[in-house]
């Protein structure tokens, strides 16, 4: 526990004005007390003014939850502040955090307000920010409390929510309601056509001018609406490339988590069943489910995705998805393992569509280096297994953001309402 | 990256480089006001050095070791006139610029409002200078009465206290 010590000003202060007085009245130099005397006045106000209590100090964040880019305020709380004039705070550099004051430190005369320090996480994940050391000064800066460490809180920083929207369908939807058009005919509003009035029909269905023009009952008939399935598969198990957070570059890690944050968003909203597949050192498994509550759930889940070098590909995907189910594998496909797992799961019947999260990588410049060397060469390996992914049936589209889905959902679409002949 | 940000403590705002700056040449100009009578070089290096370092450090010993050279010097000479004045305005405006600048790291940006509370508490400090400096040029201390030595030594006393409470450490 720290206590009211001394600041080197009043020692210097007091030392100064003793020496003065001394020098004159003992040692008969004049000069001295001339010297001395301003800085009797500090010294003896600076003494004077030591707070009586020790102070008890915290901090508080006022969020312990945000997405990329946000921002919160940690306030300093002190418990009493008689006696005490001037506070400062000084928080430690924390990875991908950006402080305001920009290097952290900050202080202000308590008349005017305990300092404030503003945090913005710059990259999802688990954040811990707040650790600092903070000092109190009392008036005439004659005593010092501190500086004392204050401990850090933790902060789950969720993915940033990529601007993400899509126009196709998904292909197979296989629930009860929703907002995709199903292959059967039902009482939705998306038109299929018209045919003649048969005993059953709703008369509200009776399409009067057709009826009039062809002297027959006629009735439009539309598409049910359902939702659908949806599964994630995170590839999470190696993270190649440099973060630069929300204002740099991106790393496969960041590409794919924020992808998959962007998809699960799109789909909630859209009325469907969400399914998380987080296949890492530390695998972890988020039912379907939908809603708001549910959407939380993925964020959290993707928020605590780490990377090991231990971590290997399983040989294969349990999602327990149904046939109706659509499954995007957001992976960069380094390992053929996961490639393998991903193929089985297209044979299964899924309709299964790898996110390329690769994303734009620098070449380097000196292209005889090793790293480059190593790059080309994982390349190369990489373009392969997305090949023979492809030549499975099995669609790969690079992650570019809104509309990256829209081509092949509705090619998976079409092929999903061809007539299918099945060896027994 | 120049040479002057990897020399420089980082975040080190223009405010508290130019008070920095300030801090290492207020001693120097207390002593050079002496000119041009030439400090002994011995003297002239050690203040020159304790400025540096108290710039680099507000809260460094070296810069009361900077004022008392000085002070010493300007002293031992006997000089009374009017530069003992600028002097010691000099020796506060250095100690008061250390103060404010030792509030936080350098990183800390210099804030107005108590650069302005000090300049009041700076002017304030300076009432008695020129009480002393009337009182040192007008009066014959051998016609002062003798109690009055006796409550300058007292006051003497209570001071020595003070100082060696504040400068023993105390245990936490």
């Amino acid at each position: 526990m720290s206590t009211w010590r001394p600041t080197p000003s009043l020692v210097r202060a007091s030392l100064l004005a003793l020496g003065g007085l001394a020098g004159g009245v003992v040692g008969g130099l004049d000069v001295l007390v001339v010297l001395a005397a301003p800085f009797v006045i500090l010294a003896g106000m600076g003494l004077a003014g030591r707070p009586r209590h020790l102070p008890t100090v915290s901090t508080r964040i006022d969020h312990h939850r945000l997405h990329e880019g946000q921002g919160t305020t940690s306030r300093l709380v002190v418990d009493d502040l008689a006696g005490v004039e001037h506070a400062t705070r000084v928080a430690g550099p924390a990875p991908h955090v950006a402080t305001r004051p920009t290097y952290g430190a900050a202080g202000s005369l308590v008349d005017a307000g305990l300092p404030l320090i503003e945090f913005s996480p710059r990259r999802w994940g688990r954040r811990a920010i707040g650790a600092e050391r903070v000092g109190l000064t009392s008036a005439w800066a004659g005593w010092q409390w501190g500086p004392v460490d204050m401990p850090e809180h933790g902060l789950s920083v969720l993915p940033q929510t990529a601007p993400y929207d899509s126009r196709a369908e998904v292909p197979q939807p296989d629930g009860l309601v929703g907002r995709h058009r199903s292959r059967r005919i039902g009482s939705g509003t998306e038109f299929e056509g018209i045919r003649h009035f048969a005993s059953g029909d709703r008369l509200r269905r009776i399409t009067w001018p057709v009826s009039l023009r062809t002297g027959e009952l006629h009735v439009v008939t539309t598409r049910a609406e359902q939702d659908a399935g949806v599964w994630l598969v995170v590839d999470g198990l190696r993270d190649i490339g440099r973060s630069g957070g929300i204002d740099g570059a991106a790393s496969t890690l960041d590409l794919t988590v924020r992808a998959a944050a962007a998809l699960a968003e799109h789909h909630v909203r859209t009325g469907d069943r969400v399914g998380l597949l987080v296949v890492a050192a530390d695998p972890s498994r988020v039912p379907l489910g939908s809603g708001p509550r549910h959407l939380q759930r993925i964020h959290a889940v993707l928020a605590r995705i780490r990377t090991e070098g231990r971590s290997v590909a399983p040989e294969r995907l349990d999602l327990g998805a149904g046939a109706g189910s659509v499954v995007h594998v957001l992976s960069p496909m380094l390992f053929t393992p996961l490639v393998t797992a991903t193929a089985s799961l297209q044979r299964s019947g899924a309709s299964v569509v790898v996110i390329d999260t690769w994303g734009e990588r620098d070449p380097g410049t000196d292209r005889l280096a090793w790293a480059s060397l190593a790059a080309r060469m994982q390349k190369i390996e990489r373009d392969d297994r997305l090949d023979r992914l492809a030549a499975l049936g099995c669609p790969v589209v690079p992650w570019r953001g809104p509309g990256t889905l829209d081509t092949v959902l509705q090619q998976l679409a079409r092929r999903a309402r061809v007539p299918k002949v099945r060896a027994r | 990256m120049s040479v002057l940000d990897r020399v420089l403590p980082p975040g080190l705002t223009s405010g508290g480089l130019v008070l920095r700056v300030v801090l290492a040449l207020l001693p120097c100009a207390a002593l050079a006001l002496a000119l041009p009578e030439v400090p002994h070089l011995v003297v002239t290096t050690m203040v020159v050095a304790c400025s540096v370092r108290w710039a680099v450090t507000p809260d460094h010993p070296a810069g009361a070791a900077a004022l008392m050279l000085v002070a010493a010097w300007w002293a031992v000479h006997d000089v009374v006139d009017w530069r003992v004045l600028v002097v010691a305005v000099l020796l506060l405006a250095a100690h008061l610029v250390a103060t404010l600048l030792a509030h936080g790291p350098a990183a800390l940006p210099v804030d107005p409002r108590l650069a302005g509370l000090w300049l009041r508490r700076a002017l304030l400090a300076l009432v008695p200078m020129p009480v002393a400096w009337l009182a040192v040029r007008g009066l014959d201390a051998e016609l002062a009465p003798s109690w009055l030595w006796i409550v300058v030594a007292l006051v003497l006393g209570v001071l020595l206290v003070l100082t060696s409470r504040i400068l023993v450490p105390e245990a936490e």
